[in-house]
């Protein structure tokens, strides 16, 4: 009995708090204030309905093309890549589709939804090509790069709301959201990201190919076509920079990179799945 | 009768310290796998907010253990530390734990998107078709395999 009622006392020593003084809960509140009114962060579950939104916004003004077919064999080759990237687990996992359309472009939306256009899979001479403009892609959405689209001021007005305003679904949050899906639309779709953030993605994308077995130099050849495009200034990536540029830093990374075997296996399934 | 429920509150805190560390699984949907690689057997299909039990860290991989005992490795990027809160243990205190408020979506979440669904600017209906089509990972083995991929 007597071990018990000293472990009891243990317990409450533990769980005793000295009483708050009024001078200390004014601190307290201070620091509150502070919180509430500090940048807010954004979570994987936040990425993925601005991600949401982002897509839906791109498919309001691009045709979806309904290959069920391609499109699995898009995602096959998404997902082997994104196994080995340095962000394999995202919230409502990656998912990758084609866009009826002959420009050729790509847009990663926040929270893995990846668009690639059917201009751009019309230029990809293999499934290396193809991977190659999936890794880049892959790695804009690892390093969070369409979040960094949103303006600061976003962030710091929902910062401003109490948990339960920002929780719920207020007309200000929309408006925000609304804005927010503005601000990476308009990165993605016409503005571009910055050169140095492209130049990552490039540089990741090597590094990515490598590690799945692809070979590298597709980035390089992509790139090489993309030039070529350029040339009869055809809209081809207007929201990425010149192609010349990026082949110079490329070069250099594809030395680094040891190419992979077994393209022909792979260029003949791409065939297969180009054709339907 | 206090004293009482601070005693089991006690013993509560005391079998915390010594149980595994706890994980929480923070994406949609995931899988325990027999081995810590991607393609290896799914043992077990885990939800958002599932608990789990840490047993070993292996690289980028937890080795865990399921509710109903079932062991597999997860990836580190799938869960998130299970932090606890003693005070929602209090005796007589209510609300939600500090899981539930790390795993709720604040500021953007389904509720904002169901005010966007319909609205101008926005093809959710497309959308969706796209979110159906996903390639299984029981497909991804074969199809790493016969394109000699890592």
């Amino acid at each position: 009995m007597k071990k018990l009622l000293l472990i009891a006392l243990c317990a409450l020593l533990l769980s005793w708090r000295p009483p708050i003084s009024v001078k200390k809960l004014s601190k307290a509140k201070k620091g509150l204030d502070l919180v509430s009114s500090a940048t807010h962060k954004i979570s994987e579950e936040e990425e993925y309905y601005i991600g949401r939104a982002v897509a839906a916004n791109i498919l309001s003004q691009y045709p979806l093309w309904k290959n069920a077919g391609f499109t699995r064999y898009l995602n096959l080759v998404g997902r082997a890549l994104v196994l080995r990237s340095g962000r394999p687990e995202i919230f409502g996992g990656y998912h990758f589709a084609l866009l009826d359309t002959t420009e050729a472009n790509a847009f990663s939306a926040p929270g893995g939804i990846i668009l690639l256009t059917r201009g751009i899979v019309d230029m990809a001479g293999d499934e290396d090509e193809l991977a190659a403009i999936l890794a880049h892609e892959i790695q804009h959405i690892v390093s969070k790069d369409p979040l960094k689209a949103i303006k600061s001021q976003r962030m710091k007005a929902l910062g401003t709301f109490t948990a339960g305003e920002a929780m719920g679904s207020s007309n200000q949050v929309v408006g925000i959201l609304q804005d927010s899906v503005m601000d990476i639309s308009g990165t993605l779709l016409q503005k571009g990201y910055s050169r140095t953030q492209e130049k990552n993605a490039d540089l990741g994308a090597l590094e990515l190919l490598a590690a799945t077995g692809y070979d590298p130099g597709a980035l390089l050849a992509m790139l090489q076509k993309v030039k070529a495009v350029e040339k009869k200034k055809a809209k081809a990536f207007s929201a990425h920079p010149a192609a010349d540029k990026r082949i110079a830093y490329v070069s250099s990374g594809v030395k680094a990179e040891q190419a992979q075997s077994g393209r022909q296996a792979r260029a003949a399934r791409f065939r297969k799945y180009a054709r339907r | 009768m206090k004293t009482k429920a601070w005693f089991l509150l006690f013993l509560a805190a005391a079998a915390l310290l010594l149980a595994g560390k706890g994980l929480v699984v923070q994406v949609l949907r995931s899988n325990l796998l027999a081995k810590p690689d991607f393609l290896s057997a799914s043992l077990l299909a885990v939800q958002k907010g599932t608990k789990l039990e840490l047993i070993e860290t292996q690289g980028n991989w937890y080795l865990v253990r399921g509710a109903g005992g079932q062991k597999g490795y997860i990836h580190q990027t799938a869960v998130a530390e299970s932090k606890v809160s003693l005070g929602t243990m209090v005796p007589g205190k209510k609300g939600a734990s500090e899981d539930e408020l790390a795993l709720a979506a604040k500021g953007f979440n389904e509720g904002n998107e169901k005010k966007l669904r319909g609205g101008k600017g926005y093809n959710f209906a497309d959308l969706e078709w796209i979110m159906e089509q996903n390639a299984a990972l029981a497909a991804l083995a074969p199809f790493v395999r016969d394109g000699r991929l890592k």
